[in-house]
């Protein structure tokens, strides 16, 4: 049998130690009418090699973005990941071990963790990080419920520009809460409207939620939400892509004081939007309500530096109902990677990779703008992706497949007053090539020649 | 020596050339200065030396590939290696989760297959896999008995847990808007009379893990599934330990409405320092509608995304969860198929039951009756004398094995919870018995040599009291910018 070391004579000897005939003997306790008779519908175990080659034919049955000529963003972004990365993620200490609860033999991982947090403070600004939460989604609405424990009030106000995603997260998590979500719209630059957001705000409201850039793709004017926010007891809360802050300000500078997202951009790969992470990270004076794990610096008895899980008191296995989230697992290794990933590219590299994929986008967009029909009609204050868009978009996204190209995520789907809308994200790893064939590929889609590129 | 961390390695600027550059736009021409960030504060450090550094770290942690792991309640068994090769096959970890439908054929294929073999295991008629842990698999589950409850009209306001309960379980229930009730065990079981006093019209649901947290069969679990459903409430199942049970018996049949698996333990996906896992959710027939959305269907031989309920919850969790957890899982399922993994089921039994026989003259099991797969020993013997559970578990690392879950559940005295999984071998569960025996004796002959351990690992006792009292929670500062830490 796979994975059971014991021999049958070993099985026998232990089974005569504990006073059994058979293992069938531990299950006396078992009722008859809850037994697996002969009637299990699973088929006998296989050999690696059979397994080998039936994953083999179902992860043939996918196409994945390498065989496309791919634009697509909106949350999860394609990266290049070094070698190193997964290399170091899949040493057995690391990928085989539990959380880290016995801090003595664990001190790998808390030290690492305890980087990562700090990697994550660097980089939004923020004193205390956690040890990761499960997504982006889940560490907004972490986000969001935290506010309302530190203020007892009960409206959040959230922009429309927020990922949908996210959205649909928050509105599960929020079920079981008093509290009503307002959503304001945005302006007709895909920005967040900012006098609309303040009218919006009264004493019952709690926190706001701002992302930037924001789900268009758009850089939220960060400099006027500082000047006018201001009421320190409303919580603000930023969701963001913690790559764009290789280039923006930390959000910190901006008056935040919650900032939270996903990981993922920073050697998370895609994994069909499995390999990701959330972050969380706030002002010191919110720490007591920050959910999941932390790790702290300590000494140990012969007064060494040592790590370990901390301010446990916040979580459910000690607190139990008054426990400040269930969370338990959270997402440590992609955690972890990112940490790596952090290490490996550094100051130089990281700035790279931001300005690279900054760079692309706005080459691609400049290109669209010369392409009559394409309506570039949001603010050109992009990152790494925007929306553009056309008429009978689905259609014309639907040419450009044939073509090979996945030009972007249709933005329609979510939002119906902007159903010609398409959101193209680049990254480092899209060549000029790959960009050009895009903006040619597009005109020719549109009116059969390519007389309107350079 | 202190162990440097990384940002004390710092070595200056380096071009870390990953990636080509391109570089023509000037952001501060964009956006202005005042929106760009002047210094970015990260290390840059060689490739060879971040490799060396993580390397170091690694060698300084347990894990189940290189130590006896017996975590009670978490399930550290063996992570097949030909998992992470088939998750990291190009077709599952290339694949972006907004591609179109008939890209992601494999995929949805592979998710919709997974689902019909937990169906036939659990009895449940569908699953959902967005939920990324088991507790947020289980605030899943509870959001649809609340919604479940609103649609019929019935408000109500509590959710009934033993006292043996994980803390997910109250605090999920808090989460979910619920009072948490909670009700004492009577020999380690559900007081069924209590239950019955408890379980009004006010109680939404009854959250149970079955073998329980002390490593008993709830073996009146029909009795109690008939007094939940008379009174309206309904069943949730914490599948936290349903290893002891895979192809042996359905949480369907004990009468379990909801229920959530950690992929991460029963279905042997590594838990890499805490996550990734997954906490995928079950319903039956009249529940499935409340599952998350999308589901994944089947028409003709083509698979989709299906949005169509409206009684659905939303989703917990961006796209479709841990999709790599999901390959893995699978593929473990796979290879057992239906004999491997009851055989798997009942030599984790096996072995808890051997390490209890062999230790119940040293160390007092909570119960005495025979445990599935894990056993909870209570040391307030071995405290009298001088060295508490939390003294043994940390000598247990001399002897370089994890030490067990302590102190829970609650209601045993110094509780040492052991669960060995089926893949260990006699060997060292019998290296873990000697190491065990011999603490006891040191616990009368030398306790302080208890007390004061770990001797051998990479740092004595480490003060938790102080991390909680001082929180340093990270390093600030950076190479020749460096500052003082601050909390």
């Amino acid at each position: 049998m796979p994975y059971i070391p014991n021999s049958p004579s070993q099985i026998k000897e232990m089974l005569r130690a504990c006073g059994v005939k058979s293992p069938a003997d531990f299950y006396s306790d078992l009722p008859e009418e809850i037994r697996i008779k002969d009637d299990l519908d699973i088929p006998a175990g296989i050999s690696e090699q059979q397994l080998k080659r039936k994953l083999l034919a179902l992860s043939d049955k996918n196409r994945p973005l390498d065989k496309f000529n791919s634009f697509l963003g909106a949350g999860c972004y394609d990266h290049y990941i070094p070698a190193a990365l997964s290399f170091i993620i899949s040493q057995p200490e690391f990928s085989t071990a539990y959380t880290p609860y016995q801090a003595e033999c664990s001190q790998g991982a808390l030290q690492a963790i305890y980087e990562y947090q700090s990697y994550i403070c660097r980089l939004t600004g923020m004193d205390v990080s956690n040890a990761s939460l499960l997504d982006g989604g889940s560490a907004l609405a972490e986000a969001v419920l935290m506010s309302a424990r530190l203020n007892r009030r009960n409206t959040v106000i959230i922009s429309e520009a927020l990922n949908p995603e996210y959205k649909e997260v928050l509105k599960t998590y929020l079920k079981g809460h008093d509290l009503k979500t307002y959503e304001v719209q945005v302006s007709g630059e895909g920005k967040t409207d900012l006098s609309m957001f303040l009218n919006a705000c009264d004493k019952d409201t709690s926190c706001l939620v701002f992302q930037s850039p924001n789900f268009f793709g758009v850089v939220e004017n960060l400099i006027e939400i500082k000047k006018l926010f201001k009421d320190e007891s409303v919580l603000k809360i930023m969701v963001t892509n913690p790559l764009s802050l290789a280039v923006f300000k930390e959000p910190s500078s901006f008056g935040f004081d919650i900032v939270c997202g996903d990981g993922q951009p920073l050697g998370g790969g895609l994994r069909l939007g499995g390999a990701c992470f959330g972050f969380l990270a706030a002002k010191k004076e919110y720490l007591r309500q920050v959910p999941g794990r932390i790790v702290g610096k300590t000494l140990d008895s012969h007064g060494n530096v040592a790590y370990c899980l901390t301010l446990q008191a916040r979580e459910q296995h000690i607190r139990r109902e008054k426990a400040r989230s269930n969370i338990c697992s959270n997402q440590s290794l992609n955690a972890l990677a990112s940490a790596v990933y952090l290490s490996l590219l550094g100051r130089k590299g990281l700035r790279e990779v931001a300005l690279t994929s900054m760079s692309n986008a706005h080459y691609l967009r400049q290109g669209l703008s010369r392409i009559r029909g394409i309506k570039l009609t949001f603010s050109p204050l992009i990152f790494n992706e925007f929306v553009w868009f056309t008429d009978n978009a689905p259609q014309v996204l639907n040419e450009l497949y044939k073509k090979g190209i996945i030009a972007g995520y249709y933005i329609g789907k979510h939002f119906n007053k902007y159903n010609g809308g398409v959101l193209s994200c680049c990254t480092e790893k899209k060549t000029k090539e790959e960009i050009n064939d895009f903006i040619n590929s597009l005109a020719e889609v549109l009116h059969g020649e390519k007389a309107y590129i350079r | 020596m202190e162990r440097k961390l990384i940002f004390d390695k710092d070595r200056g600027c380096r071009n870390s050339s990953y990636i080509t550059p391109s570089l023509d736009i000037k952001p501060e021409e964009i956006f202005g200065g005042d929106m760009l960030r002047e210094d970015l504060s990260l290390p840059d450090i060689s490739e060879s030396e971040v490799v060396r550094h993580y390397m170091q770290l690694a060698r300084l942690n347990f894990s189940v590939d290189t130590n006896f792991y017996p975590l009670g309640s978490c399930t550290m068994k063996y992570n097949p290696k030909i998992n992470e090769y088939l998750s990291g096959l190009e077709g599952f970890s290339r694949i972006h989760p907004l591609q179109r439908e008939d890209d992601l054929q494999g995929a949805l294929e592979l998710m919709y297959e997974f689902q019909n073999l937990l169906c036939a295991l659990t009895g449940m008629k569908a699953f959902a896999f967005q939920p990324s842990s088991g507790a947020q698999g289980e605030l899943t589950g509870i959001l649809m008995v609340r919604s479940f409850h609103e649609i019929n009209g019935s408000k109500k306001s509590k959710v009934i847990v033993p006292d043996s309960a994980h803390g997910t379980n109250p605090a999920t229930a808090t989460m979910c808007g619920y009072e948490t009730v909670v009700i004492e065990s009577r020999d380690g079981l559900v007081d069924i009379h209590q239950l019955e006093k408890s379980f009004d019209e006010d109680v939404a649901a009854l959250m149970l893990t079955n073998p329980n947290t002390l490593g008993l069969f709830e073996k009146d679990i029909l009795k109690i599934s008939r007094i939940v459903h008379e009174r309206g409430g309904l069943l949730y199942y914490d599948g936290a330990n349903f290893n002891p049970l895979m192809g042996i018996a359905k949480p369907a049949l004990m009468g379990f409405d909801i229920i959530h698996l950690n992929l991460h333990k029963t279905f042997s996906t590594p838990h890499g320092c805490g996550g990734p896992g997954a906490g995928i959710v079950g319903a039956v027939e009249p529940l499935e509608e409340f599952l998350p959305l999308p589901r994944i269907k089947k028409r003709n031989k083509t698979f989709y995304l299906d949005y169509g309920s409206e009684k659905s919850l939303g989703s917990p969790r961006t796209f479709f969860g841990n999709f790599d957890v999901l390959v893995k899982a699978y593929a473990y399922i796979l290879r057992l198929g239906r004999e491997g993994l009851k055989r798997a089921a009942q030599n984790s039994v096996l072995n808890a039951n051997y390490i209890k026989k062999k230790l119940e003259k040293y160390y007092q099991p909570a119960y005495s009756k025979q445990c599935m797969h894990e056993v909870v020993f209570s040391c307030s013997e071995q405290k009298k004398r001088g060295a508490s559970a939390l003294d043994i578990a940390k000598r247990l690392i001399d002897y370089r094995i994890h030490p067990p879950t302590m102190y829970f559940p609650l209601i045993v005295k110094e509780a040492l919870m052991v669960e060995p999984t089926e893949t260990e071998n006699k060997e060292m569960l019998d290296y873990f018995i000697r190491a065990m025996i011999k603490i006891d004796e040191d616990t009368e002959k030398n306790p302080q040599k208890l007390k004061s351990s770990p001797h051998k690992a990479a740092v004595g006792r480490v003060d938790e009291t102080r991390a909680a009292r001082m929180p340093v929670l990270a390093h600030t500062g950076c190479g020749k910018h460096k500052k003082s830490q601050k909390t």
